[in-house]
């Protein structure tokens, strides 16, 4: 197995509200490896996207880490670009300083949902690509740093890149700014790449010139990319490992085959039954019954367990820990606990 | 971006035409004109006027001939030779008051403008920034105070407060030495030094109104998309904060900077009446109250075009700061 | 109103897993509830409401809480400085105020009032004053608050040149002055969503007329025109005449006059045409008439109650300035313009501030008037 880039130990991420505590992230373990893509599924409010956020520590207020690592490995990166050995706990930096932002945009960057509203009006696309690069590396040359910024808009597949720098983002299509950027994300070839949803405000067939561009562009920079996603589709041909979130915890976390074909976890089975199949017989689409509860109210013990069909007594009070059934396969779910053998906790 | 700016000349000559037309018809409007005001007065002092001298005088003022002909008149000597009419009180070309006070009604305007543009958006960005902080609290405090007090009223606490605690009126536009002194570099610092007080009372209301918006503006545009995107790539705080959220958040108060002239320039007018500032305010109102129409709609042509040409240059200032105008 | 539904919600709780599902209330509130609960918790704009409310209450019994007549006047208490009422006399509740006595400056022969504590003149609640017919129906003398033997010297505001009540005059004053405000808004509400609403609705060339007239009008700068516009009603207008038309050339031009209105409820019309729940109206074969007055109209009445709110101050001091210049409202009508008048005599204010008590009442009514408007633009929002 390989030495993950990114461990995340027992993350907890609450939003201090006026209506009351809102625990967003409820105690996260996972790990992300170099060079592979994590994708990380779940319904809204299952904390994931505040959990991606966390790893740049741009989580908006009144949100807060209050428990937990985030470690991550500057010297495992499979290209050794970074010679620094030991881990950076991001969890620990301070939110405006200088050690978070040299990580920020130069070696975990980020790409958001709305390529519409992530991109500024105002500037150029020239500008806020070059932005990036002039940034990181001191001295670079405005110059350079322009034929830096049409080369990543090239390696991005946008056509024309000379003249396209100096447009304004509201000229483009939905599919073009995405592009733009992910070639700002990858501007200064950041060891991970962290996609919230990235395609999900676009059509079909952008979305999947989009993913396709995503992965050779993997291969390329060989860079981890964790990718946010509800969508099962897409996960199942863009994932190496896969972590399904439910209410701030991961509830299962495998590599891609097991999760779709051996799923554990109520929860995982019950969002694989609801993927839509196209079969000879009509029949109703499962759908997971209930909905989502309340942030306010997170249900005790295993929080899944008022929609689980397969509850026991017991788990309305007692919280499920992570248990190992195989390597690379590990879930939290009282049905397991016996069978499998308790993650030691970091 | 050029068809935008020829669009917006094209509004502003015509809005010109209305207001030259409006400021003519409205002064046309009391019943009756200078030359009864005249024979009631010449009355009164018990030298009557035959209705045919009366005549003669109207003929004489070219108040005989029908309105349209009296205002086409009017405009083409504005236009060709800069003469705003006859001033039946002052006996000369309207120009001459006119051009007397008016650009000491533009110097106020404009100082009270300026200063409530370098200090209103400022400090609703840090109000934003500092929310719910003490000075946030405060300046909100002042926000509302500012609004809530007509400037005309300010003026006059002011004038009881001078009285009060220096036994006369501390608000003017000169010091003694130079109220009467011609022009000179000193009696221009001097003019800078007493223009400040009667610019803020001019300007709190709108401050305080921009200062709000500014405030509003900003909160909402911190939680934008792209500030997260700006804040992943690794930008400090402060460099981001001033080249995303505040420009688009002082966006919408630099597009109607504009709008906020006409606003200027009636607190101007009334704030000079209050103060008696040697300014176009007491001369309008006074030309109004004697029915010295030339004058008159001299003046409110005037503080027109100022508002008007402002706002045009307002327009092109947004085309120039937002691509979003400039590219359409 | 709220209804209540009951939402079926299988396996929930799951204590007993033999019995499946189980009914939870859900009690779904309409938008005017949403709306009371958010301005509820806004306490500046509660207090501001109570404070706008007790105006109104006030300015509609104006007779009642006068202690006097706005006409009364005693010739010698001319500029009189304000009586400081005392509560207690001889350690039990009897509020009184003292008399006047003054002295004259044996040089300048100047008159400075002084407090006489000999003279002691009792002042009560619910006494007989000045009598007074009240809309022209009740007739009676009772007044909220007097001195209890009538034509005694009672200023706790002071008095004006004539010798008149200024406390008195502003209750007057408040009648014409806040209604210069609803009547103000009334008309300009009507034009503005008749300009708005044909704007927004019919768009095109009619758009673009309405849109071009409200940039003109509001490039030219209010005050000229409308002291221009106020020195051509007649000086021998009845007052009732006069009064309505200084109401209507602040609704047809200035800041919160129809063009401000009109644009409000454009772009209300312009956003809410976006919205999928009207396509969806409309898809389902609504009437233009059912989906304006049903679907869009109740949607944006509270952003339109939230601009009226706010537009209401802005008259109010609109009426205020033309009237203290001399070309609004004039004696005998009271308004707190017209008492203003007075202060624009600079030596005046410097011996008699009270005179300024008028611009205090203007103030505090507007500033809880923008309290007031601010929770209702908040609550309004179901965004924020």
């Amino acid at each position: 197995m390989t030495d993950p880039l990114v461990e995340i130990k027992d993350l907890r991420i609450h939003f201090f509200t006026d209506e009351g505590v809102v625990r967003a992230v409820e105690g996260i373990d996972l790990n992300i490896k170099p060079g592979k893509t994590l994708c990380v599924v779940g319904e809204s409010g299952s904390g994931k996207s505040v959990m991606a956020l966390s790893l740049l520590q741009i989580i908006h207020k009144p949100g807060q880490i209050v428990d937990g690592q985030i470690l991550y490995h500057r010297g495992r990166v499979a290209g050794g670009q970074f010679s620094q050995n030991g881990a950076v706990d991001i969890a620990s930096l301070n939110r405006k300083g200088r050690d978070i932002r040299s990580i920020r945009g130069a070696e975990i960057a980020m790409i958001f949902q709305e390529p519409m509203t992530s991109l500024s009006p105002m500037y150029t696309v020239g500008n806020q690509v070059m932005e990036t690069i002039r940034l990181h590396e001191k001295g670079i040359s405005k110059k350079e740093a322009r034929e830096r910024a049409i080369d990543i808009l090239r390696r991005v597949r946008i056509p024309k890149p000379e003249r396209l720098i100096d447009e304004y983002p509201f000229r483009l299509s939905g599919g073009m700014r995405q592009r733009v950027m992910i070639a700002m994300a990858l501007s200064c070839t950041p060891s991970l790449l962290i996609a919230d949803e990235p395609t999900t405000a676009l059509d079909v067939t952008t979305q999947a010139q989009i993913l396709d561009l995503m992965l050779e562009l993997q291969q390329e920079f060989n860079m981890a990319i964790m990718f946010i996603t509800h969508d099962l589709g897409v996960v199942a041909e863009i994932a190496d490992d896969v972590a399904v979130m439910y209410l701030g915890n991961v509830v299962e976390y495998s590599d891609v085959d097991t999760i779709f074909n051996a799923p554990e976890h109520p929860y995982t089975q019950a969002l694989l039954r609801s993927i839509p199949k196209i079969s000879a017989t009509r029949q109703p689409l499962d759908m997971i019954e209930g909905m989502v509860p309340s942030p306010f109210r997170r249900p005790g013990g295993c929080p899944f367990h008022p929609r689980c069909t397969q509850a026991l007594a017991s788990c309305s009070t007692v919280v499920p820990s992570l248990t190992t059934l195989h390597e690379n396969h590990i879930v939290r779910c009282l049905l397991h606990e016996e069978t499998g053998e308790e993650v030691p906790r970091g | 971006m050029w068809q935008y700016i020829f669009r917006r000349f094209g509004y502003m000559l015509f809005t010109l035409f209305v207001i030259s037309i409006i400021s003519f018809v409205v002064i046309q409007l009391p019943p009756g004109d200078y030359v009864d005001t005249l024979v009631n007065q010449m009355a009164s002092e018990s030298s009557g006027v035959s209705a045919e001298v009366e005549e003669q005088m109207r003929a004489l003022y070219g108040l005989d001939q029908p309105v349209y002909v009296q205002y086409f008149k009017w405009v083409r000597n504005i236009v060709t030779r800069g003469e705003f009419g006859y001033s039946f009180v002052y006996r000369t070309d309207a120009r001459e008051i006119i051009m007397d006070r008016l650009p000491m009604s533009f110097a106020l305007a404009l100082g009270a403008f300026l200063i409530v543009q370098l200090t209103s958006i400022p400090i609703g960005i840090y109000s934003a920034i500092k929310q719910y902080s003490i000075a946030d609290y405060g300046f909100t405090f002042l926000g509302f105070v500012g609004r809530a007090i007509p400037n005309f009223l300010l003026a006059l606490v002011l004038l009881y407060l001078s009285f009060r605690y220096f036994g006369r009126a501390m608000v003017g536009l000169f010091s003694e030495e130079f109220v009467d002194a011609p022009w000179s570099i000193a009696r221009v610092m001097d003019l800078m030094r007493h223009l400040w007080i009667p610019a803020i009372i001019i300007g709190l209301d709108r401050g305080a109104g921009q200062i709000r918006t500014m405030r509003a503006n900003l909160l909402d545009e911190l939680n934008k998309p792209y500030v997260d995107t700006a804040r992943a790539k690794g930008l400090s705080e402060r460099r981001l904060l001033w080249k995303y959220p505040v420009r688009h958040a002082a966006n919408p108060i630099i597009s109607t900077i504009g709008w906020a002239l006409p606003e200027f320039i009636s607190g101007e007018a009334i704030v000079s009446i209050v103060l008696n500032l040697p300014t176009g305010g007491p001369i309008f109102l006074a030309a109004l109250f004697a029915q010295d129409m030339f004058v008159a709609a001299g003046f409110i042509l005037m503080f027109s075009v100022l508002t008007v040409i402002g706002t045009f240059i307002s327009d092109v200032l947004l085309v120039w700061l937002d691509p979003r105008v400039r590219l359409q | 109103m709220a209804q209540k539904q009951v939402i079926q919600q299988p396996g929930l709780p799951l204590s007993d897993p033999t019995q499946p599902s189980t009914t939870v209330d859900l009690e779904i509130a309409s938008q005017w509830k949403l709306m009371w609960w958010k301005f509820r918790k806004h306490k500046l704009a509660m207090a501001g409401g109570i404070v706008v409310l007790l105006y109104y209450f006030v300015a509609i019994l104006a007779e009642f809480f006068a202690p006097s007549l706005p006409t009364t006047y005693i010739d010698q208490y001319v500029f009189a400085p304000p009586q400081r009422l005392q509560f207690f006399q001889d350690g039990r509740f009897d509020p009184f105020v003292y008399g006047y006595g003054f002295e004259r400056d044996p040089v300048s022969f100047k008159k400075t009032w002084l407090v006489d504590e000999e003279t002691v003149i009792p002042v009560g609640l619910f006494v007989r004053g000045d009598e007074y017919t009240m809309y022209g129906l009740i007739t009676s003398d009772l007044h909220f608050i007097g001195p209890e033997e009538k034509g005694q010297p009672f200023y706790l505001l002071g008095s004006d040149k004539s010798g008149r009540d200024i406390f008195s005059r502003i209750i007057y004053s408040s009648r014409v002055s806040l209604t210069v405000g609803l009547v103000g808004v009334a008309i300009s509400l009507t034009l503005g969503i008749l300009m708005g609403g044909l704007s927004g609705l019919v768009g095109g060339w009619v758009d673009n007329v309405i849109q071009r007239l409200i940039e003109l009008l509001m490039s030219i700068p209010n005050l000229p025109i409308w002291l221009a516009l106020a020195a051509v009603v007649p000086i021998d207008w009845p007052a009732l005449r006069v009064y309505f038309m200084t109401t209507l050339i602040l609704a047809v031009i200035g800041q919160y006059s129809w063009t401000y209105m009109a644009r409000v409820v454009r772009s209300r019309f312009l956003s809410l045409r976006e919205e999928d729940f009207v396509l969806a109206a409309m898809l389902d074969g609504c009437s233009t008439w059912r989906l304006i007055f049903k679907h869009m109209v109740p949607s944006f009445l509270s952003h339109i109650i939230a601009s009226v709110t706010l537009a209401i101050p802005g008259m109010i001091i609109a009426e205020t300035a033309l009237s203290f210049l001399g070309l609004g409202l004039r004696p005998p009508v009271v308004s707190w313009g017209v008492m203003l008048q007075d202060s624009q005599k600079v030596g005046l204010i410097a011996t008699s501030p009270w005179l300024l008590y008028p611009g205090l009442a203007v103030f505090i009514v507007v500033l809880a008037l923008n309290f007031f408007g601010d929770g209702i633009r908040d609550a309004a929002d179901p965004y924020h």
